[in-house]
């Protein structure tokens, strides 16, 4: 079972800055609301396996044809990916909803524990796949998202119906193509012959203001 | 015969999956099967003949995404006109058959916890339900949700479209869980009030796993049940997801389940004509055994039941304005959150169901109470009770709760009944039932029990069982009439023991006139419970009321091991987290965001004879400078900001209950308009801010997530709002943010727009037309402060 990453966690939070002291009653705060949210998060994930072809900035698998450089370099030399959602469920939206009534202070901290849970639960999930495809001599490459870089978010639906998420994992996306419930990530993972990791995470991001970047 | 004379005579097989099959006879990956009803007919012709020959009593159309959300741009009607005409072929062909319209989900999820508005998930289904009927369906079939308020939506739409038996199964995991927190009890409370023919299982599950669900809902259920498992559990293989349960094993399972009372049964994925011959030979000549009627009187949210006539129920009454200045101003502003705390606090205090009423004269109730219950809905799981004397509120407020709700009230008066009962029979609930008539209320309990017999005679003309009533036989003073309560008292027992129907009291009527009212509240509230009160409608911060409630129940033996009572007044002796720090002043109270100790400050204070305006001026705006300015230095994180904030929001509250009263008020500073832009649903940017102008004194009128240009202009120009914030997370929102300041620049000139969220920057704002990008909450505060000096 996943766990709160809390070292990212406290870094959403800005903790990391110096300047301030985290003191006795914020550590409560950040003990009780993860507490909170591993008592009401259902993680849950889907996924499948696709051949992909990939060339001249567009990668096609699944029946998507998507236009995009920054996929396409992702996934240069991949036969294959894995196709990629998970969510904490429709609980931990509505624990956020709750808190953001009651008390906004736990709800920012409950965001950025549901955030960190999110992502440790992502991980944990295709370290398992990246076991399971070693023997074939295949390597897992990192998740890159819909809505990353210039991959569409259109895709958010196609790829959402491809692995069925809504009837297996209760995830969906809106008009909009914001993923409901909201603690989710949906992602194309690829599968390559060669241990090779192309720029991702902040490196791969064009948002150079936030105040999260990290290098 | 008809479905409904075969449902009830004998033991019904459906087919098995239908996209495998299709699959197999060449439809790609990805591209939507409804689309062969009208390109490859006769592929979709043959599935439906290959399941009547191996036995399938009822074939499904081809029809499972065919709702105008899903396969939005294609002929809907068309297409389910051409599925059902394709079944009634292949029934034709082979002599005997049903036919059942498919409706599946709409892929998208529901407001609040999605973007999809109920009424438009009902508009979705409505015109396949149409083009189906007309067709020739015998039934409908709506299946595999995973959420219980989509399949309110899709039985409404089949419900207000045909007159055709409906079925509906819902997808549970291992746990008894849906995807959206519902379980069981919940899905047979909803569907049984909107009264389905048959509920059941579906996918997700193979029969395995769904045998060991099967005795609950057996016990939960007075409908036939039907389960139509997987075959197996999905495995991945190869890329390829393979079932591995074969048909013999599949049908031996399924022969179990009838054996002990399944009535419907079938395939979902995984399932071949083989699996149906199988089952067909194991199940079709086993006898059908009867279903029992439970007699359950019970209402229920989306995720949660409440059982009346076991433990006594207590109905939380704090959402009512009725003597509540407080909460009539929120409501009278739309200060939504204010309603939804009260629910919240509710909750913790031990209330079960939870009674909303918003009238007032000034409100349009019919609007505001449905949004009310959406809201609620959003933040609580426990049941409503939906208390309004409005029939076109109640209607609305009905329709769209997401549960069976409970309803307050019904009386004895014709014109009631008639208003109350098809209302309840359309979107089901349970009513509580006033003991008085167009004679008002009787003087004995006789007369009171005799129009609770006319109430369930008149419930029975309209098919609803005397179940789905809860008399409330009225208190009344005793301080006006002495016989009062032992007439309350000889009611609540003779409708229990002569009537068998389960009773609620409002309490507190009985001590009115009289001094230290509790006590003979409580008194007299154990004497109910003791002739048999089932439920009870209270202030749960009434700790008389509720540890008499907790004593009665462990006393009783409805507290197993006293370990609720145990847990309550251990509640109450241990130390609370926050002790208020003796001497504590205000400021620092606020500074370390310390809410107890902040409010127990400022109620010294108060005591000390400090004018409110002093302990504002003096302790809580330095106090509040302060913290901001070592937040802006960064000396203070964003949690604790907010900590600091929450204590001064709660100080806030405190003293401008006592400046009411000394009716004096601080000038309130400018009005500013909230809301995350059009397709935006994360708000806690939003709601960040929202709390720090509200510190700063801005009175806050907060529209949101996801709304529109023209909701967000029409807002600022009725209020006249000087500024507008906007929160937007994703570069797809951003152009519904640029809409939305371009319609402000021309309906609103006046207001200074201040933007902010992830994607955007300084530049990006600046290019778009705001006046401010607000790198964080306090540079709000601070941007709205300079404008409103500089006047």
């Amino acid at each position: 079972m996943a766990e709160i990453d809390w070292k990212e966690a406290r870094r959403y939070l800005g903790l990391h800055r110096p300047g301030g002291t985290v003191d006795e009653q914020l550590e409560e705060s950040l003990r009780s609301c993860g507490a909170e949210l591993d008592a009401t998060a259902r993680p849950r994930a889907v996924w499948r396996r696709f051949s992909v072809t990939v060339e001249d900035g567009t990668v096609t698998c699944a029946g998507m044809v998507i236009p995009s450089a920054y996929l396409a370099r992702h996934l240069k030399n991949c036969g294959e990916v894995y196709l990629f959602a998970a969510t904490l469920g429709a609980e931990t939206d509505r624990l956020l909803r709750r808190s953001a009534v009651t008390q906004v202070s736990r709800a920012v901290i409950l965001q950025a524990c549901a955030a960190s849970l999110l992502e440790a639960y992502c991980d944990e999930c295709c370290d398992g796949l990246a076991r399971e495809v070693a023997p074939e001599g295949l390597f897992l490459r990192p998740r890159f998202s819909p809505g990353y870089g210039d991959f569409p978010i259109d895709f958010q639906r196609p790829l959402l119906e491809a692995l069925e998420a809504s009837k297996r994992i209760g995830l969906t996306a809106t008009e909009a193509m914001m993923l409901t419930p909201t603690k989710s990530v949906t992602a194309v993972v690829g599968l390559s012959s060669t241990p090779w990791c192309p720029p991702t995470g902040c490196a791969a991001c064009g948002k150079t203001d936030c105040a999260f970047r990290k290098g | 015969m008809n479905i409904r004379e075969e449902l009830a005579r004998r033991v019904l097989i459906f087919d098995g999956g239908m996209g495998t099959m299709l699959q197999a006879a060449g439809l790609p990956a990805g591209y939507e099967p409804e689309l062969w009803n009208l390109e490859r007919p006769d592929a979709v012709r043959a599935v439906h003949a290959q399941y009547l020959t191996a036995g399938a009593d009822i074939v499904t159309t081809n029809t499972f995404g065919a709702n105008a959300v899903k396969l939005a741009g294609h002929p809907v009607e068309e297409i389910v006109t051409a599925a059902v005409t394709l079944a009634r072929e292949a029934v034709a062909e082979h002599g005997k058959g049903f036919v059942a319209l498919d409706l599946g989900p709409t892929g998208r999820l529901l407001r609040p916890m999605g973007d999809l508005p109920f009424e438009e998930a009902v508009a979705a289904y409505a015109p396949a339900v149409r083009a189906g009927a007309a067709a020739g369906a015998d039934l409908v079939l709506i299946e595999t949700m995973s959420d219980l308020y989509e399949a309110k939506a899709a039985v409404l739409a089949a419900k207000e479209n045909c007159g055709l038996p409906i079925f509906v199964s819902v997808v549970l995991d291992q746990t008894g869980r849906m995807l959206t927190g519902g379980d069981l009890s919940s899905a047979v409370a909803l569907l049984e009030g909107l009264g389905v023919d048959a509920i059941g299982l579906n996918c997700g599950l193979g029969p395995q796993q769904m045998a060991t669900l099967f005795p609950e809902l057996l016990r939960l259920t007075s409908l036939p049940v039907l389960i139509q498992p997987n075959a197996g559990l999905p495995e991945c293989v190869d890329g390829c997801t393979h079932f591995r349960v074969g048909p013999e094993e599949f049908a031996a399972a399924m022969a179990e389940l009838v054996r002990s009372g399944l009535r419907v049964t079938g395939g979902c994925c995984g399932t071949t004509p083989e699996h149906i011959r199988a089952l067909s030979a194991a199940c079709r000549d086993l006898p059908a055994l009867p279903v029992a009627p439970k007699h359950r009187t019970w209402v229920s949210s989306y995720a949660r039941t409440v059982v009346f006539g076991g433990k006594p129920v207590l109905i939380g009454e704090r959402i009512n304005p009725t003597g509540k200045p407080r909460l009539k101003e929120a409501l009278r502003s739309g200060d939504m959150d204010y309603v939804l705390r009260l629910a919240i606090e509710q909750q913790e205090k031990g209330a079960q169901v939870l009674d909303v009423n918003v009238g007032l004269p000034e409100v349009d109730e019919p609007a505001l109470l449905p949004r009310t219950v959406e809201e609620l809905q959003a933040v609580t799981d426990l049941p409503l009770q939906i208390d309004t004397n409005h029939p076109e509120a109640m209607a609305a407020a009905m329709r769209c709760y997401n549960g069976r709700p409970l309803v307050n009230s019904v009386s004895g008066k014709a014109e009631s009944m008639a208003a109350v009962f098809p209302l309840l029979k359309r979107y089901g609930g349970t009513a509580i039932a006033l003991t008085l008539d167009e004679n008002g209320i009787p003087a004995t309990a006789g007369e009171r029990v005799a129009i609770a017999q006319k109430i369930i005679d008149t419930a029975a003309s309209y098919g609803i069982p005397k179940e789905g009533l809860i008399f409330d036989p009225l208190a009344l003073t005793i301080s006006a009439d002495q016989s009062a309560a032992a007439v309350t008292l000889e009611t609540v027992d003779r409708i229990t023991r002569e009537l068998g129907c389960r009773t609620s009291l409002g309490v507190s009527n009985v001590s009115f006139g009289l001094p230290r009212r509790e006590a003979v509240n409580s008194a007299f509230f154990l004497l109910a419970l003791e002739h048999g009160l089932s439920a009870a409608i209270l202030n749960p911060n009434s700790a008389p009321m509720t540890d008499a409630l907790r004593a009665y129940c462990a006393l009783k033996g409805l507290d197993p091991n006293c370990q609720d009572y145990i847990a309550a007044m251990a509640g109450e002796t241990a130390p609370a987290p926050a002790v208020p720090a003796a001497g504590m002043d205000l400021g620092t109270a606020v500074e370390r965001g310390l809410k107890e100790s902040a409010v127990a400050a400022a109620k010294a204070g108060l005591d000390g004879g400090n004018a409110p305006m002093e302990l504002i001026d003096d302790g809580l705006i330095p106090a509040l400078d302060r913290v901001g300015a070592a937040f802006e230095t960064g000396k203070l994180y964003l949690p604790q900001l907010l900590m600091s904030a929450e204590a001064a929001k709660a100080v806030f509250e405190l003293l401008r209950g006592a400046m009411t009263r000394e009716g004096e008020r601080p000038a309130a500073k400018a009005k500013v308009v909230l809301s995350t832009v059009k397709g935006d649903v994360h708000d806690i940017g939003k709601n960040i801010v929202k709390v720090l102008l509200e510190n700063y004194g801005y009175q806050v009128v907060d529209l949101g997530k996801d709304v529109s240009p023209q909701a967000v202009t029409e807002a600022v120009v009725r209020e006249h709002a000087a500024f507008c914030g906007l929160s937007a997370l994703m570069t797809t929102t951003v152009g519904a943010m640029e809409e939305t300041i371009a319609l402000l620049r021309q309906e609103a000139p006046w207001c200074k727009v201040m933007v902010g969220g992830a994607v955007l920057t300084e530049d990006y704002a600046r290019r778009m037309g705001a006046d401010f990008y607000g790198k964080d909450a306090m540079s709000d505060v601070r941007y709205a402060d300079g404008v409103t000096e500089a006047g």
